[in-house]
């Protein structure tokens, strides 16, 4: 029997439409053009010009800052409630399940409004925290649901047998859960340092004098600057986001 | 073990987090809202050494995003630059704070025959001009050899695929008010939607709506009509050396819009502010600004000391008999769903 061409075919065509376009991006990036284009020459102008400019290494720092201290944050968070939900089942659980799912699927247009409502009522003047504070909302939720399947095929036996060679809940922490658990807890950590180095709308609506991160900053710089600087800085961006999504991978992938 | 390296990474980035903000110093900060590439290079930085303050400088891409992020109650800003149009709505709302001229001695530099023809705010009451410009069309001589200053010419079908609008509402809207010979800002129903189906024959021609992407099109030939801002039409003649881009101001008439520097209500630091502003219009810096964005900064000491070849240029000095065909962008206060309506119809005609 002959074999179909048609899920080969599909599968190409699908990932031209995917990659295409960063194909083009990180092309355009080498071009000299000031606003891409024809082809005008092969250059690192755009990655020295971005190299030179002091404000878009400070929305990449404040970007950094940001999603750094809201993952490690919302790792802790996100753990402790997954832990809760996987051990208990009353009916305030079930309450807690759906708190925690519910921030998957508001859209982040009313996340950020209600956020921005609350803070501007008790008076909290906006600035960094209040971002910090808006992304460990959401980035709760991923690590809780990642972690939450890791505890699936985690052995509770496993935890009574330790107890029952008398070990304490610190020992069980250190020489089971956090083994056992820990890629799990990691890769739900940079699923949300992606996702908090991505966000706009939150963070433009919760962003104080001075907040400016990377998308906000990229956003405000369609209008007028040259397109190629942009060219550039998302090429880095995209490298670095490869990078910490291939590494989660192998945090996920079980050991042999 | 792998996580446990993961761990302390995750620990130090959290300490790194938390410690980022010490050690700060202890000068006086401006913080300023500005548009993107707005300011020549390096310019903040001598302000700073000027004045021994820290500038936190941030940017908006529109007027609405600026609106919005301070109606919000994101206080903090010290100075702002919104357009003319949005100061009248902006200081109708309370949101702006009178100017005390007296401590801005350059704003004597700012050129009266701009205010007068120009400029919304004449006596700069809330704002002061930074830099006007204008909105036309530039197309290629190599692909449009007939061309007319018109705005009839979006009504060619030979042409058709190869010309965009901007993506802007006033703009779109007030290019047909102008050829069908209305004001810009009519509040008249009929004139409106008599505009609205003038963009809708027209939209059959041109390639899209396109605010940013137009000055890529034009430079690579992909566009030979689009409608743009000098200044912006003007860096991609001068990036790409290219003789065959022209910009025209239709017949018609066009937009003139005016960008201000202002103090919103609530500003932290008015006296570092009122410094800036003041410093805006000394001439030497209104100079580098002219020549860094291609727009007029209407500071009458700064045109002695730019260079003869952009002060020639009628493209950012626009000579008065051709300004007096311009019309300036105004706000439309309640009649603007009239607007949205009509823009409405046009995006979903087919």
């Amino acid at each position: 029997m002959k074999l179909s061409r048609m899920p080969l075919l599909v599968s190409l065509l699908v990932l031209i439409f995917f990659y295409l376009p960063m194909g083009m991006l990180v092309l355009q990036s080498f071009n000299q053009a000031r606003f891409g284009g024809d082809w005008t020459g092969f250059s690192f102008r755009w990655y020295s010009e971005l190299w030179a400019r002091r404000d878009i290494h400070e929305a990449t720092w404040n970007t950094l800052r940001i999603a750094m201290t809201a993952t490690a944050i919302s790792m802790v968070l996100g753990s402790v409630a997954a832990w809760c939900l996987h051990r208990y089942s009353s009916r305030l659980q079930q309450l807690h399940r759906s708190l925690v799912y519910a921030p998957l699927v508001i859209p982040d247009i009313l996340m950020g409004i209600s956020l921005l409502l609350l803070f501007v009522h008790l008076n909290v003047p906006l600035s960094f925290n209040t971002i910090i504070v808006a992304h460990i909302t959401f980035c709760v939720s991923y690590v809780a649901l990642v972690l939450l399947g890791r505890l699936q095929d985690f052995d509770e036996s496993m935890i009574e047998a330790a107890r029952d060679l008398g070990a304490g809940w610190g020992t069980i922490l250190r020489r089971i859960l956090l083994p056992l658990l820990g890629p799990g807890l990691a890769a739900g950590g940079l699923l949300a340092f992606t996702l908090s180095i991505d966000d706009f709308v939150i963070t433009f609506l919760l962003a104080g004098p001075g907040d400016t991160t990377l998308p906000i900053k990229i956003f405000s710089m369609m209008r007028r600057s040259s397109p190629q600087i942009i060219n550039a800085l998302s090429v880095i961006f995209m490298s670095v986001t490869f990078a910490i999504v291939i590494l989660s991978q192998r945090l996920i992938r079980p050991k042999p | 073990m792998k996580f446990s390296r993961f761990f302390s990474f995750a620990g130090s980035a959290l300490l790194a987090g938390f410690f980022a903000g010490c050690g700060r110093d202890d000068r006086p900060v401006l913080h300023v809202y500005n548009w993107s590439d707005y300011i020549a290079d390096g310019l903040i930085a001598q302000f700073e050494e000027a004045f021994g303050c820290r500038v936190v400088y941030d940017t908006f891409e529109s007027n609405e995003a600026l609106y919005a992020k301070l109606q919000a109650g994101a206080a903090g800003y010290d100075v702002i630059f919104p357009s003319s149009y949005y100061v009248s709505l902006m200081a109708e709302q309370g949101m702006l704070q009178r100017l005390n001229h007296a401590n801005m001695p350059h704003l004597k530099h700012v050129d009266p025959a701009v205010l007068a023809a120009v400029s919304l705010d004449k006596e700069m009451t809330f704002s002061v001009p930074y830099m006007t410009g204008t909105t036309g069309i530039a197309y290629r001589k190599d692909r449009v050899p007939d061309f007319e200053a018109s705005w009839r010419v979006y009504g060619r079908s030979d042409l058709a695929g190869r010309m965009t609008f901007l993506d802007d509402m006033r703009e779109v809207l007030g290019a047909a008010l102008k050829t069908l010979g209305h004001s810009l800002n009519s509040t008249d129903p009929a004139e409106v939607n008599a505009a609205a189906d003038l963009v809708i024959e027209w939209k059959r021609n041109i390639a899209r709506f396109e605010t940013v992407g137009y000055k890529a099109g034009i430079a690579s030939g992909e566009f030979w009509v689009v409608q743009g801002y000098n200044g912006d039409v003007q860096m991609v003649i001068e990036d790409n050396e290219d003789e065959d881009i022209v910009y025209a101001l239709p017949e018609e008439g066009f937009a003139i819009w005016e960008d201000t520097m202002a103090i919103p209500a609530g500003a932290p630091n008015v006296e570092l502010a009122e410094q800036f502003i003041n410093w805006m219009h000394s001439p030497e810096v209104a100079a580098a600004n002219i020549e860094f964005n291609y727009y007029h900064c209407p500071n009458t000491a700064a045109y002695a000391l730019i260079s003869d070849e952009v002060r020639e240029d009628e493209m950012v000095f626009v000579p008065a008999e051709t300004l007096a065909r311009g019309e300036q962008i105004r706000d439309l206060g309640e009649h603007l769903s009239l607007y949205n309506r009509a823009w409405d119809r046009v995006k979903s005609a087919h």
